[in-house]
């Protein structure tokens, strides 16, 4: 199933092997996406963390589907915007909507208009342990 | 959603039924079925707060425990990326 990751289940699936977001980036059933724009401010967030930069070119090869989006980014931003409370996180909106996924993996649900994004887009916001338990009643 | 669940804590079956709602017959049938793990000491039943984790949190225990460890660098990671964000 592809899903969609906010770039904090990205960088906390580096940080701790036992924690919810690692268990969801290596579940089998699971394809991870993020767009293009996710890798730069990735890269720079690994770094401030003290992580190692090449881990996370490492997951992104091997474990995810990178979308690109070459549409302007102020204009993305604005189309965007109303489905977040801050405006920098539109990029992810824009993202899960990109790449035509239904669920959007996020540990910030507070920035997401959560509501507006499920009856607009047509997307679930969810924690990835939320997201485990989803994967677990379907089974 | 609690925050956090006591794990030394243990329930009767009938303090459970309460709790959920259910009846006293039917936390036996899902003790029976092993929907929630209890211990038989003699010819008693007490549950563990973490068998009935999901009813508390939404999660089953081990996904609730997976979901707190990655919010203990959670503050940090989100700031340093609302940083990135707002220079991009």
């Amino acid at each position: 199933m592809r899903v969609f990751v906010d770039s904090d289940v990205v960088v906390s699936s580096l940080i701790s092997s036992t924690g919810a977001a690692n268990f969801l980036i290596n579940h089998i059933e699971i394809e991870p996406v993020i767009s293009i724009h996710s890798i730069t401010e990735l890269q720079i967030v690994v770094q401030r963390i003290h992580v190692e930069t090449g881990k996370i070119k490492l997951l992104i090869k091997n474990r995810f589907e990178v979308i690109e989006i070459t549409k302007d980014v102020k204009v993305l931003k604005q189309s965007y915007e109303k489905f977040v409370t801050d405006k920098n996180d539109a990029l992810i909106v824009t993202g899960a909507h990109s790449a035509n996924v239904s669920y959007l993996i996020s540990y910030n649900l507070k920035h997401f208009k959560i509501e507006a994004i499920k009856n607009k887009l047509d997307i679930l916001v969810l924690t990835p342990a939320l997201f485990l338990q989803f994967l677990r009643s379907q089974q | 959603m609690l925050n956090t669940i006591d794990t030394t804590k243990a329930y009767t079956p009938e303090q459970v039924a309460q709790m959920l709602q259910l009846s006293k017959n039917t936390v036996y049938e899902l003790i029976g079925r092993g929907e929630i793990v209890a211990k038989k000491i003699g010819k008693l039943y007490r549950i563990p707060a973490p068998s009935i984790s999901f009813f508390f949190t939404g999660l089953d225990y081990d996904l609730y425990v997976s979901d707190q460890e990655d919010r203990k660098q959670l503050s940090s990671i989100e700031n340093e990326i609302a940083a990135v964000r707002t220079d991009l």
